[in-house]
């Protein structure tokens, strides 16, 4: 084991990397386009939710309910005439329309509250729904309670607060999804390119043996991933000022974890790959799976059950879960040492696999 | 004077096809040997082999007196493959720094060496210029170079002067005979008579056998014929004959 090998490969990666500006633009500004998008989606103020309400007849709950609708921001609310309002709804000008019948009723009447929901977007739909079920309640204790005085609901938060949106929630997870995502790409392709220009043959049959070829990758690449984390923590916290709780060095630590598995990874698939374009057909195999089970949108907890079985499988799972608990519980390294445990687990056999792989080079 | 390379008996098979079929040679130390056969005949094979980069099937084979592969040889060996195989993204600079590190030089002596080696091969102009600007030529030479670059006790080139121009190839082939001389052993493949008269020792290989093996004086004698061309067909055109065998 020489280290001046294995530093020589780290610094011929770095020098590559170096060269090549599209890649370096590629790790470095296509992830902070994307979380600015996603700020953008999530935080700037889209074209709000339209509901119109119809008023049957006099009702002491009306102006409570539409003061408490108006609260929402993403709601518009319109008070319309009830063929109008069938009208406006049919013709998509608004989303839903909610119907309010007098109080007390005509007598022989029940009162009946009518919610007509457009339908065809179900993000508008759930919308209204949610607003309308949170808001009738209020405002019947309101108006019924002796007083006249509200009962506050003022929720308590443990973690995250008001304030705290789907942004806060993905935003630490896209750091190691990115992380694993470029890491193993640039890996398997430079490994690829170094078989297919046969420079492979020279490292092996050069004094390099086959644990200082993956350690020198594994430098080379983790250090990019490091950089990479880095800028991410910053720019999620200081421009898209994200909430965090813990200690964002642990941010960092678990996505390097994370990433000497996915260098490793992508020398030991890009033996199985003979041109550059198989190297991408392993994108729907590798990430996309692990995009979609590791919690990233939705919770693993929310998966149906064998589901969950095959997220616990996925690395990048364990590296959610760790990385949720470090920004928005703000846990320490102490409560996530089974986190570690399968991150370092899944690097070492990772790492097993590629030596196994170049061990085949001499054939 | 001992033998650098020792084959006996070595056999390399792939799939059904036998490369390398009961290799049997001697390659003594400090001589240039030229193995000589058309594309297709073993010649890439064989070399591979006596670097560690293939593993024989049968037969033993004895290089620097370790039995192939051995990696505590690597470092007295170099190797040029038949492709350039260097890092066409980087400068010459970075790739001759690159594979003198992995061998073992640094500093002072690791730009002595490269100073040197770009002196001797013409590239002087083009330390500083990533190599996808090469020429095939350029880049023919830019292998060597790193080859070349730890002063192997032996050295195992794969057609190392095609798509050179004569002039070069001659002072390539005046570089080779210096390291002879000084006592290293080089085994060259080519395909061109020219050079293979240029050698030692001469291998003729065909369907992964070797037809015979000796100076190509007594390859001429051999055969009677003047001309190694001719000779090399005569002993192709009686396969099985173990031609030049004591």
């Amino acid at each position: 084991m020489s280290w001046q090998r294995v530093l020589a490969l780290m610094l011929r990666i770095v020098r590559q990397f170096r060269r090549d500006r599209r890649t370096l633009a590629l790790i470095l500004v296509v992830p902070v386009l994307v979380l600015s998008l996603l700020g953008y989606i999530y935080r700037g103020s889209g074209e709000p939710t339209r509901l119109a309400v119809v008023l049957q007849g006099e009702s002491p709950l009306a102006p409570q309910v539409i003061a408490l609708l108006e609260e929402d921001s993403s709601l518009h609310v319109l008070v319309m005439e009830r063929e109008q309002a069938l009208q406006a709804v049919d013709r998509r000008e608004v989303d839903g329309v909610l119907v309010l019948p007098a109080l007390p009723p005509q007598p022989g009447t029940r009162p009946e509250v009518e919610l007509i929901l457009e339908g065809s977007q179900p993000s508008a739909a759930g919308a209204i729904a949610s607003a309308v079920s949170r808001a009738l309640p209020q405002a019947i204790i309101q108006t019924m309670s002796s007083s006249g005085q509200a009962i506050q609901l003022e929720p308590r938060f443990l973690h995250g607060g008001p304030q705290f949106d789907q942004l806060d929630y993905f935003a630490p997870t896209f750091i190691g999804f990115f992380a694993f995502f470029f890491v193993f790409l640039l890996t398997s392709v430079s490994f690829l390119r170094e078989r297919l220009q046969g420079s492979i043959e020279r490292l092996i049959v050069s004094p390099l043996d086959r644990k200082e070829i993956v350690l020198g990758y594994m430098l080379g690449f983790t250090l990019f991933a490091t950089v990479q984390s880095i800028v991410m923590v910053i720019f999620t916290v200081a421009v898209l000022r994200i909430h965090y709780a813990g200690e964002l060095w642990l941010v960092v630590f678990l996505t390097f974890l994370l990433t000497v598995g996915a260098v490793n990874l992508g020398i030991f698939l890009s033996a199985f790959a003979r041109t550059e374009l198989q190297v991408v057909q392993f994108i729907p195999m590798v990430i996309t799976p692990q995009g979609l089970l590791s919690g990233i949108i939705w919770p693993v907890d929310s998966l149906p059950r064998p589901l969950q079985w095959l997220a616990q499988a996925l690395p990048l799972t364990w590296a959610n879960e760790a990385l949720r608990a470090v920004m928005i519980r703000g846990e320490g390294l102490d409560a996530l040492g089974l986190h570690l445990m399968v991150l370092i687990g899944f690097a070492a056999a990772m790492a097993v696999l590629a030596m196994v792989t170049l061990r085949r080079e001499v054939a | 004077m001992g033998a650098t390379i020792v084959a006996d008996e070595v056999s390399r098979t792939f799939g059904p096809v036998r490369a390398i079929d009961r290799l049997t040679l001697e390659i003594p130390t400090g001589v240039i040997y030229g193995l000589l056969g058309p594309s297709g005949s073993g010649k890439t094979t064989f070399l591979r082999m006596v670097v560690g980069a293939l593993r024989p099937t049968e037969g033993r084979l004895l290089v620097l007196g370790r039995t192939m592969p051995d990696r505590a040889v690597a470092g007295q060996i170099g190797y040029m493959p038949q492709t350039a195989a260097l890092y066409p993204d980087l400068t010459l600079r970075e790739n001759l720094a690159f594979f003198g590190r992995i061998y073992g030089l640094r500093g002072r002596k690791l730009e002595d060496r490269v100073e040197q080696l770009v002196n001797d091969l013409g590239l002087l102009g083009w330390l500083d210029q990533q190599l996808y600007r090469f020429s095939g030529g350029m880049l023919q030479r830019a292998s060597l170079a790193c080859a070349l670059l730890h002063q192997p006790e032996l050295l195992v080139l794969d057609e190392p002067t095609v798509g050179l121009d004569p002039v070069l190839r001659r002072s390539l082939w005046a570089h080779f005979r210096q390291l002879a001389e000084e006592g290293k052993t080089l085994l060259i493949s080519t395909h061109t008579m020219d050079e293979a008269d240029r050698c030692d020792l001469l291998g003729f290989l065909r369907g992964g056998r070797l037809l015979a093996s000796d100076t190509p004086a007594a390859l001429r004698v051999q055969t009677g014929q003047a001309d190694l061309e001719d000779a090399f067909l005569a002993l192709a055109g009686q396969p099985g004959v173990p031609v030049g065998e004591p």
